[in-house]
This record gives structure tokens, C-alpha cells and sequence, in this order.
């Protein structure tokens, strides 16, 4: 099953700290772990979980082995990095994070009444990345119109990923 | 007559109690009673946050009511009656705790219990991946039967628990949670930061929730 | 904060439920607040543990007035009035 992850800049899992051997023209070499969702096993993106873990670094994965499907990730018990995704860039990112705030205004000011104290919220929160930007946009519009809107903002989000990096949605 | 002691959550709107400032100024005994079996508990709690014994704190409390009914006819309605009422319990409670050279909790509720709320021990850490997260799930509490959260053992885990409080944690969390007092209220009454109550009301819950969770996952 | 700016950790969590719900977090360290929750069940547990916790302690009566000292206040309660 092919699948994304993003790492830190220095190539680590964001919340393991695991050094991951990273590909280098030829795919890297199988990582294992065993399958224990949240606590033990590769974790990983498919197209619609992007939004979620927009991170610094974005690598497409290929997983094997026991595969788990959980509601905000996917969880393999073998998998090995096969390419970076070049087009997820500081600048792309940096889009993105911009895409979602000028949403999360547009959200907030077309609620009724506005959201005020979300409005006060999003540039402050640029600096906390893209994935905080996503989550305070999917919120706004739960807000404002439900549990429909905050998937659907989700689904715009992953839209606008997979179109701009080139990915297979 | 058996006292009907209102549930603490149901505050008094001010139109209420306004009402039973009016008729205590006029006299009238049944107004009195009700004012003294709404508030005599967290009275006596919050005395007992000052003082070394229950006897004390009981004089502290009668000594308060007897300040409530010389100050009524002064008493402006600028904070709501509760407030003021805390506010003369507190005053007198720290005359009388200094008195007793007992050294005030509230001065030094900084170094009351530096513990983190839960034990580190629950999370992962450096070496194991995961740095932060749950080792395992906290119990699903949504999914016990509804009887196992209203029992009578299940209060008097908590009644143990709140006793167990370093003094002001238990003022704290027996103001803001058993007698349902706003964050004002409790800063109003006690005279510290809203920042302070929180911190203190933060160890206590999570006093409490452990005991409880000993209780109903042990 | 955790090294990752992006996520709080579930033991940050746990040391900010009091603030979220007094609604006293900076409203940036509260979406940082819920978005951890959107994806960690462990804590969406732990919340409602704590809010459990709290309703449990709503339902502690306090101390019901011991009798004599009852009587002593209404006695006093005459004295004043009489005067």
C-alpha cells in the first residue's frame, strides 16, 4: 500500500525521534515494528490524513506486512520510504499554511454571528504550522455548520495537497 | 424542624437574593435560617483551611454569622451576598488562625504539592518512542454503568479524597466544585489570583480523579 | 512545549485541562488543546474523567449544621433582632 509520512528536518519520526533511513535514488531499506496502534508500528498518511500531520518533511511510503486502518492514520507492521516528496517544500508549505488561514478567516467571518475569538486566534497561530492552521479551519467551519463541514473543509484541504504535490489521490 | 439545605448548585439569582437580604433586615427568623443552611458547610470548610481544629473552626463560623447580622445593614450588594458572607469567615478564620501561630496556607499555596497531576511514570518517555503519550489509555469512564459513578461508596472515596487536600486545595476545589462557586467568587472570597485558584484547583482534581479512579479501576 | 511546535503531547495535555475548561487558555494553546484531542482518545478519556470528576463532587452535600450549634445561631439571631 503506498502511504506518506512526514519526518522532522533531520530526517526523524515527529513523535518517535526514529532516525529513518531515507531514500536516496532507490528506496530505503524495510523498517518493522510491530502493530500496536497510538503506541508501537509505522504510522502513516493516506491522501485524506495529510491535513492532520502537515509537517516539514514529506516522503512517500510503501507499506507491507499487518496493516491497520485506524481513523486518523494507517499503521503497518513493514515499511520502507521509497521518495521524497520534492514539491513539499518550506515555500509550499508555507502556501498551504497561508491557504488554510485566509479559509479559517473567510469561515469565521461568514459564520452568524462571526466567530470573534477564532478570528484572534489564526495569525498567531501561523507559527505553529500547517497542521494547527488546518485543524482551526475545520473547526471554525464545525461551528458554524457541523460535523459535514469540518470533513468537507478536510476534503478541500487534502484536494489542494494532492493537486499542488502531484500525489495519487 | 429538619434542615432543608438547598443543593449548592442552585445559586440564588440576585433578584433572589436581594429578596433574602430585604427580609433579613426586617427581622424575619425563617430568612436567617435559610441563609445559615445554605452556607454553614462551605463556611465551615473554608474555616477549616485556616484553622487547626473543627472546634475552632465551628467559633470562627458562629463568630462569622454573628458579623453577617451586624454588617447586613451595611452591605451593598457590590459583590453578591455569598462573596461577602466568605469574606468575613476568611477575615475572621486568619485572625484567629494567627492568633493560634498557625502559619497561613494561602501565603504559601505555591509550594503546595508540586506534583504534575498525573504520574510521569503513566507517560512515555525519551527511549521509548511516543515521548508524551499514554503508556496505556485512561479508563473509558462513558462506558461504566451509571450506578458505579452515584453510589454511596463512590461519594465518600471522594469525601476521603477531599480530606486528604492540603488545606488549600480542599478550600479550593470544596468553593469551585462541591459548592459550585465561580472563579470570581472564589478570588473575591480567598483574596488571591485567578491564576492561584487555578493552579490550586488543578492539584486537587487531580487528587480527586485518582482516587476515584483507584475506586473504579482497582 | 514539546520539540514539535505542531503537536502538544498528552502529558502537556493533561497539565492544561483545568485552563481549558475555565476557558482561561490563550486561545492558541486551546486549538493547540483541541486539536490533540481530535486524533488522541487516550485524552478525550481524560477529559471526561476530569469532568466526571467534577460532576461527582457536585453531588457532595456539605455538612449539614450540627444542632446545637443551630441553636446557638438562632438564639443569637433573637438577641440581634430584639435589640
Amino acid at each position: 500500500m503506498i502511504a506518506y509520512k512526514f519526518l522532522r528536518p533531520d530526517g526523524t519520526g515527529v513523535f518517535t525521534g526514529f532516525s529513518w533511513p531515507l531514500p536516496n535514488g532507490d528506496p530505503g531499506p524495510w523498517v518493522e515494528a510491530t502493530v500496536d496502534p497510538c503506541l508501537s508500528g509505522i504510522h502513516a498518511c493516506r491522501p485524506k490524513d495529510l491535513p492532520l500531520w502537515a509537517g516539514h518533511i514529506l516522503y512517500e511510503a510503501e507499506l507491507d506486512g499487518e496493516i491497520v486502518e485506524e481513523r486518523t492514520k494507517v499503521i503497518a507492521s513493514r515499511a520502507r520510504l521509497t521518495r521524497r516528496i520534492e514539491a513539499w517544500d518550506d515555500a509550499m508549505r508555507e502556501r498551504y499554511t497561508r491557504m488554510c488561514a485566509d479559509r479559517a478567516h473567510e469561515l469565521a467571518r461568514a459564520a452568524s454571528p462571526p466567530r470573534e475569538e477564532w478570528e484572534a486566534v489564526i495569525e498567531p497561530s501561523i507559527r505553529e504550522g500547517p497542521a494547527l492552521l488546518g485543524f482551526v479551519a475545520a473547526r471554525i467551519a464545525e461551528e458554524a455548520s457541523g460535523p459535514e463541514a469540518y470533513h468537507a473543509e478536510r476534503a478541500r484541504q487534502t484536494e489542494w495537497l494532492v493537486e499542488q504535490l502531484g500525489l495519487e489521490g | 424542624m429538619a434542615p432543608a439545605q438547598a443543593h449548592p448548585q442552585t445559586a440564588l439569582t440576585a433578584a433572589e437574593e436581594a429578596d433574602l437580604v430585604a427580609r433579613l433586615r426586617a427581622g424575619e427568623e425563617r430568612a436567617f435560617e435559610a441563609l445559615v443552611d445554605r452556607h454553614y458547610g462551605m463556611m465551615l470548610a473554608v474555616a477549616r483551611g485556616y484553622v487547626r481544629t473543627r472546634a475552632v473552626a465551628e467559633e470562627v463560623v458562629q463568630e462569622a454569622w454573628l458579623g453577617v447580622l451586624n454588617g447586613i445593614d451595611r452591605f451593598e450588594g457590590r459583590s453578591s451576598l455569598k462573596t461577602w458572607i466568605m469574606r468575613i469567615v476568611v477575615n475572621i478564620a486568619i485572625s484567629r488562625g494567627e492568633r493560634e501561630a498557625r502559619s497561613i496556607p494561602f501565603s504559601s499555596f505555591a509550594s503546595e504539592g508540586d506534583e504534575p497531576a498525573v504520574d510521569p511514570d503513566r507517560f512515555r518517555d525519551e527511549d521509548e518512542g511516543f515521548r508524551g503519550h499514554w503508556r496505556a489509555y485512561p479508563g473509558n469512564w462513558a462506558s461504566l454503568p451509571d450506578d458505579a459513578l452515584l453510589g454511596r461508596e463512590t461519594l465518600e472515596v471522594i469525601k476521603t479524597a477531599i480530606e486528604d487536600l492540603p488545606p488549600a486545595q480542599r478550600v479550593v476545589i470544596t468553593m469551585r466544585d462541591v459548592a459550585g462557586c465561580s472563579p470570581e467568587e472564589v478570588c473575591g472570597a480567598l483574596d488571591v489570583s485567578d491564576g492561584n485558584q487555578r493552579v490550586l484547583l488543578h492539584r486537587a482534581r487531580s487528587h480527586v480523579r485518582s482516587a476515584l479512579e483507584r475506586h473504579l479501576d482497582g | 512545549m514539546a520539540e514539535s511546535h505542531d503537536h502538544l503531547s498528552c502529558q502537556e495535555v493533561v497539565e492544561l485541562v483545568t485552563g481549558y475548561l475555565d476557558g482561561a487558555l490563550p486561545a492558541q494553546e486551546a486549538a493547540l488543546f483541541e486539536q490533540h484531542l481530535n486524533f488522541c482518545e487516550g485524552c478525550v478519556w481524560y477529559v471526561q474523567q476530569i469532568k466526571t470528576t467534577v460532576e461527582t463532587l457536585g453531588e457532595v452535600r456539605e455538612e449539614d449544621i450540627p444542632t446545637e450549634a443551630k441553636d446557638r445561631l438562632m438564639s443569637a439571631f433573637r438577641d440581634w433582632r430584639g435589640s
